[in-house]
């Protein structure tokens, strides 16, 4: 412990929880005897304290009074930790009522760190030519490999261990992009040179040889990727069910500058504004509705799917959700998206309309509760729109109503006309 | 499951399905154990069955001797190891030797259990290590157990061998919590494998397993050296099978133990890795061990006698990085 608990002043004692015993590491407050403001005699026993299967009164040290009560009954802490807070002296009259600490949740265990490596003090053992562990002496003479000649050399350390003549082998015989293509396919050292016995081993060798052999390239998942697919496995156990719509969307002015994907952003955020359950979160056994319209936006980048995050569309300008969209995806190919960049969104908009997809259904993005999948728009006008509701938060009527307002909505001159100019 | 309440559960289940199994030592009756392992059985086997003695290791154990050539199953307990020095005279003279000098006449079912190591300051008399004492008796069997589960299972095979066990436990151990499970045909004749690695065996045994463990998880997290934590469930004999087993994959060998370095297991362990497996070393053994000093009662001093995580993370990387790894 490093000081005082806030709040405790110096006059304050720490009461600890003790040690009963050599092995005790833990004990659990069974029962407190008195209560915050009550008045404690030296030798008074305060607490009950169950360790190692015994119940043990805990009696004070100190005469005071008690302030605060920092481990309420029924938790367990570790050894020493303090359990409570005393200000020492003669009785107080009247106890001061002090607004009541938040009770800590359990005391989390630390986690012991590891140390710092040693310093370089112990540096690799240094002998002249000649010198080999018994093992490394065993592989180099099943390799063919003349040990002290190399040392002389220059070429292998003395004494040679069995990872140096590993490292020598692999320089010897592969180049270092036949290497990188070693790890990438996963191959043996042992088979390749069994294969090709005293042969510079290069890239177009290495490639030929696993073309032949018809061997899988091993191409990591991404962390992003990962959290991708387990959050897709989560989302897809949601009960949801589809709506599949066409929209008339010939009145959307969209262009270069404000594509219909931002449109379609600003359409969505302002409609969600009239569908509380469309701002919804669920929870166990309750929702959480927030205010502001946030709205996700299904991202390519490279081979990664990013969901960034359009917060609080329903009050900003069709200029500025472009702007956010173009911040977003350059942050998204620096991939320095934060926490707060994909964190929030209710609602997510897929568009692949522009690779002339017609009409697509989408998983819902775990956590929230309706994604739109949007196809291509057609020579008219016309675009299939597909939205996916989690079941659990969005019934059929609700969604009805919301697909019928949103089709209304980009139908609507005036409002149309509203946001064009309001960009 | 609580490594006390596994001891206390195989002693509990032995003494319900075999009457002939009596449980005897200093205060493990009404008390409930020092350590409280004999908890509980006091009240469900009655005073015949749960003995409390007098404070006289050589007789307890003397005792648990007669009882178990007329017949009965005894589980002695020695408060701690360093109070079974009183009773060497029967542990070696007698308990080792009763089964080869009647030719194989005489049985002796019987175990001993007791906690050894450093606890908590409980200053030099009370935290020994003194396993390589009876490991280095033939005609003892030496068991430890480093968790619940071989708490558990190597006490109840103990219990059932025809043969006198010493029974090590770890005085830190009892109140821990570990992960429990029965498994089936349970051997502690054989190694523990906790975890498999490719770079460094490190063969270990009681409290130290834990701490080996953590240090080896820092290995292969920082430094990317992925080491093979071996746990020994018998000192007498040792599985040497599982040893080398896995010494001819890693071509290294670290032993970590409590008892000072000169003369303790690990001497042995190395000792029988360097006769049989020399040509396939690829660094001189290692051996973490205590210090040389009798184990002191200040704490920081205490805990600068004997291998912290910290201390085996350390060690096993310096030591690495001085021999080619």
């Amino acid at each position: 412990m490093n000081g005082y608990l806030a709040g405790a002043k110096a006059m304050d004692y720490e009461v600890l929880m003790p040690q009963f015993s050599d092995t005790m590491e833990r004990g659990k407050i069974v029962r407190w005897l008195k209560k915050e403001g009550d008045y404690v005699e030296k030798g008074e026993v305060i607490a009950e304290i169950e360790a190692e299967k015994a119940v043990m009164e805990l009696q004070s040290f100190k005469r005071g009074t008690i302030k605060r009560i920092l481990v309420s009954e029924g938790q367990e802490v570790e050894v020493g930790k303090p359990i409570a807070i005393m200000e020492l002296g003669e009785r107080i009259e009247k106890p001061k009522v002090e607004e009541k600490p938040k009770l800590e949740e359990k005391p989390k265990v630390e986690e012991k760190k590891p140390p710092p490596p040693p310093k370089e003090t112990e540096k690799r053992i240094e002998l002249p030519p000649g010198f080999a562990s018994p093992y490394a002496r065993l592989l180099a003479k099943e390799k063919g490999i003349d040990l002290k000649e190399l040392q002389e050399e220059g070429r292998l350390p003395s004494p040679t261990h069995a990872k140096d003549i590993e490292e020598f082998e692999k320089e010897r015989y592969f180049t270092p992009k036949a290497l990188e293509l070693l790890r990438e396919y996963e191959l043996s050292l042992e088979d390749l040179l069994k294969e090709f016995p005293n042969k510079k081993i290069d890239e177009d060798l290495l490639l030929a040889y696993v073309e032949q052999k018809g061997i899988p390239r091993r191409v990591p998942v991404s962390s992003v990727q990962k959290s991708l697919i387990s959050n897709l496995s989560k989302s897809f156990v949601v009960p949801h069910y589809h709506i599949y719509e066409v929209f008339d969307l010939s009145l959307v002015p969209w262009d270069k500058e404000i594509t219909l994907t931002h449109w379609l952003i600003k359409v969505v955020g302002d409609a969600m504004q009239f569908f509380e359950r469309l701002r919804a979160v669920y929870r166990e056994d309750h929702y959480l509705i927030y205010p502001n319209s946030n709205v996700g936006l299904a991202m390519a980048v490279g081979d990664e799917l990013y969901n960034p995050v359009i917060k609080e569309v329903n009050r900003k300008s069709l200029r500025e959700i472009a702007q956010e969209v173009r911040e977003l995806r350059k942050r998204a190919e620096e991939g320095r998206l934060s926490l707060e960049d994909i964190r929030g969104a209710t609602l997510t908009i897929s568009n692949l309309g522009m690779f002339g997809i017609r009409a697509f259904d989408a998983v819902i993005p775990y956590g929230q509760v309706c994604i739109i999948a949007v196809g291509m728009q057609e020579g008219d006008g016309k675009t299939h729109m597909t939205f996916t509701f989690d079941h659990r938060v969005i019934n059929g009527f609700h969604g009805a109503l919301f697909v019928k307002h949103l089709k209304e909505r980009v139908l609507d001159k005036n409002y149309i006309k509203m946001l064009k100019k309001g960009a | 499951m609580l490594y006390r309440d596994a001891l206390n559960l195989a002693l509990d289940y032995a003494m319900e399905h075999d009457p002939r199994v009596v449980v005897l030592g200093e205060d493990v009756g009404f008390y409930g154990g020092n350590y409280r392992v004999t908890d509980g059985l006091y009240v469900k086997y009655g005073p015949k069955r749960v003995i409390d003695t007098p404070i006289a290791e050589n007789s307890i154990v003397g005792t648990a001797i007669g009882m178990a050539l007329m017949g009965l199953r005894p589980v002695a307990e020695i408060m701690t190891v360093n109070f079974a020095m009183l009773a060497m005279d029967q542990f070696v003279n007698q308990m080792a030797k009763l089964r080869y000098m009647s030719g194989g006449k005489l049985f002796l079912p019987l175990v001993v259990r007791m906690p050894q190591g450093v606890a908590k300051q409980l200053a030099s008399q009370h935290s020994q290590s003194l396993e390589h004492f009876f490991a280095s008796v033939p005609g003892l069997y030496v068991f430890c157990a480093s968790d619940s589960i071989s708490a558990y299972h190597g006490l109840l095979h103990a219990i059932r061998m025809d043969d006198p066990v010493v029974f090590l436990e770890h005085t830190l151990l009892y109140g821990m919590d570990f992960p429990f499970e029965y498994v089936k045909n349970f051997d502690p004749f054989k190694a523990r494998i906790l975890k498999e690695g490719k770079d460094i065996t490190v063969v270990s045994y009681l409290k130290m397993v834990h701490d080996t463990l953590k240090a080896c998880e820092w290995l292969e997290e920082r430094d990317g050296i992925s080491c093979e934590v071996i746990d020994l469930t018998s000192l007498r004999p040792i599985d040497f099978e599982t040893i080398y087993e896995s010494v001819r994959k890693t071509h290294r060998l670290v032993v970590v133990y409590e008892a000072p370095k000169t003369l303790g297991l690990g001497a042995e362990v190395s000792a029988r890795i360097s006769e049989e497996l020399f040509y396939y070393l690829d660094a001189p053994p290692l051996r973490i061990a205590g210090e040389e000093v009798p184990i002191p009662y200040n704490r920081k001093l205490e805990l600068r006698a004997i291998p912290t995580p910290e201390k085996i993370y350390e060690r096993i990387l310096s030591w690495s990085k001085s021999h080619g790894l």
